[in-house]
């Protein structure tokens, strides 16, 4: 527990005394939220500190606030002390038009994870070398299938018996 | 001189035959319908011995071709193994889909999948089966109601599924040996080999619905039948 709190001002410390202020500690977690601008110098010092990879890129809609907060969970693999914990670099964003600076030049292993990112929100990284759908389809993924206003097509508990009765309810592309 | 004799030789072959005058020509070459031979040799194919020989032939050397997606995969790898032993029904699993005539579909099927499966399905030579195994397979399973799955039958035409999550070893030995009884007894293999086609394939997605985000042209349907 001393460690959990020595890292909380350790984070505090790297982050300087703007961003290092809004740090949050949860249970084994600690998650800071930054302006979209200060993005890429905050997360450009972590990456000095000592946090040298990405392990998840992920996102979270809030409709009601209008917003889209953009999470990079870091964490160190070559700092046994810092190879324990987590932190979350976490922005948030207008919903209308989500754009967030890309990470992909601090920490490379976020690539993929940005991709992902931006086919099921919509989130576009600026910066980002090669931006396109990666698991989803173009047709798919231009509906944004993870927003919470995304409505799937419900379906009986009882699969349809002929192919024309169940493809009459289903969009294919 | 030699030039009439030549004529007159070919009208005195035909005699009175109107047909054969029409197949021999002038250089001596035959020249010949190859669709109506096509036609009479699926009509000798269809009658006699040679279509059980077919069904026969097919049904013990059933080559899997394994589209692993998810956990179906590790039962795969059992019931193929030394203690479930399925190769004792003739069939054994193979790497390419262009060398084998049976695909088994392991577990659930995203739409950017579809895509990749019925173009391996297609690469497959006739006559082709495939197995559906798994939940997933069959109504989607654990992702039923999702927003990115498809279901195989609805890509391919499926012989046999396999219901359990995953199934057993043993319920994939006993799909081998129920889509060799179905081989054998309907005789799958022999009616598709002189009609050239499913009737179950009218009820698949069209691929340009599969494919159609790739932007590209593919045409890779086999020309075989």
């Amino acid at each position: 527990m001393t460690s959990a709190v020595s890292l909380v001002d350790r984070v505090k410390g790297i982050l300087g005394p703007g961003e290092g202020a809004r740090v949050e500690q949860q249970k084994g977690y600690l998650e800071v939220t930054v302006d979209a601008g200060s993005l890429r110098d905050a997360a450009a010092r972590l990456k000095a500190a000592g946090f040298d990879h990405v392990k998840s890129v992920t996102a979270v809609d809030y409709p009601a606030k209008n917003q889209i907060k953009v999470i990079y969970h870091a964490s160190s693999m070559l700092d046994e002390e810092l190879s324990k914990y987590v932190v979350g670099l976490a922005t948030l964003v207008d919903r209308d038009d989500p754009v967030v600076p890309s990470l992909v030049g601090v920490w490379l292993s976020a690539e993929f994870q940005e991709r992902e990112v931006y086919e099921h929100f919509g989130v576009r990284f600026d910066g980002h070398p090669d931006l396109r759908p990666l698991l989803l389809t173009p047709g798919l993924a231009a509906q944004r299938p993870l927003r919470k206003d995304f409505k799937v097509v419900e379906e009986d508990d009882y699969l349809k018996s002929t192919f024309e009765e169940y493809t009459s309810t289903r969009r294919w592309v | 001189m030699t030039g009439e004799t030549g004529t007159g030789n070919g009208k005195s072959n035909a005699g009175g035959n109107g047909k054969a005058a029409r197949l021999f020509s002038r250089s001596n070459m035959y020249v010949v319908d190859m669709d109506e031979m096509v036609r009479r040799a699926k009509g000798i194919l269809a009658k006699g011995p040679i279509p059980a020989m077919v069904d026969w032939a097919n049904a013990f050397s059933l080559w899997p071709v394994h589209l692993m997606t998810s956990c179906c995969g590790c039962e795969i790898g059992a019931a193929w193994g030394p203690r479930f032993d399925n190769e004792r029904y003739g069939s054994l699993p193979w790497i390419s889909p262009r060398q084998t005539n049976l695909i088994i579909i392991e577990g659930t099927v995203t739409r950017k999948m579809a895509c990749s499966l019925r173009i391996a399905w297609e690469q497959m030579p006739y006559p082709k089966f495939a197995i559906a195994m798994g939940v997933c397979a069959l109504d989607g399973g654990l992702f039923y109601n999702s927003y990115n799955i498809v279901r195989p039958w609805q890509v391919i035409p499926v012989d046999v599924f396999i219901p359990g999550c995953p199934p057993r070893p043993e319920a994939v030995a006993r799909s081998i040996v129920e889509l060799q009884r179905k081989i054998r007894e309907e005789g799958v293999a022999s009616r598709w080999l002189v009609e050239g086609e499913r009737e179950d394939l009218r009820n698949i997605i069209p691929k340009e619905d599969l494919c159609g985000w790739r932007g590209e042209e593919i045409d890779l349907s086999s020309k075989f039948g």
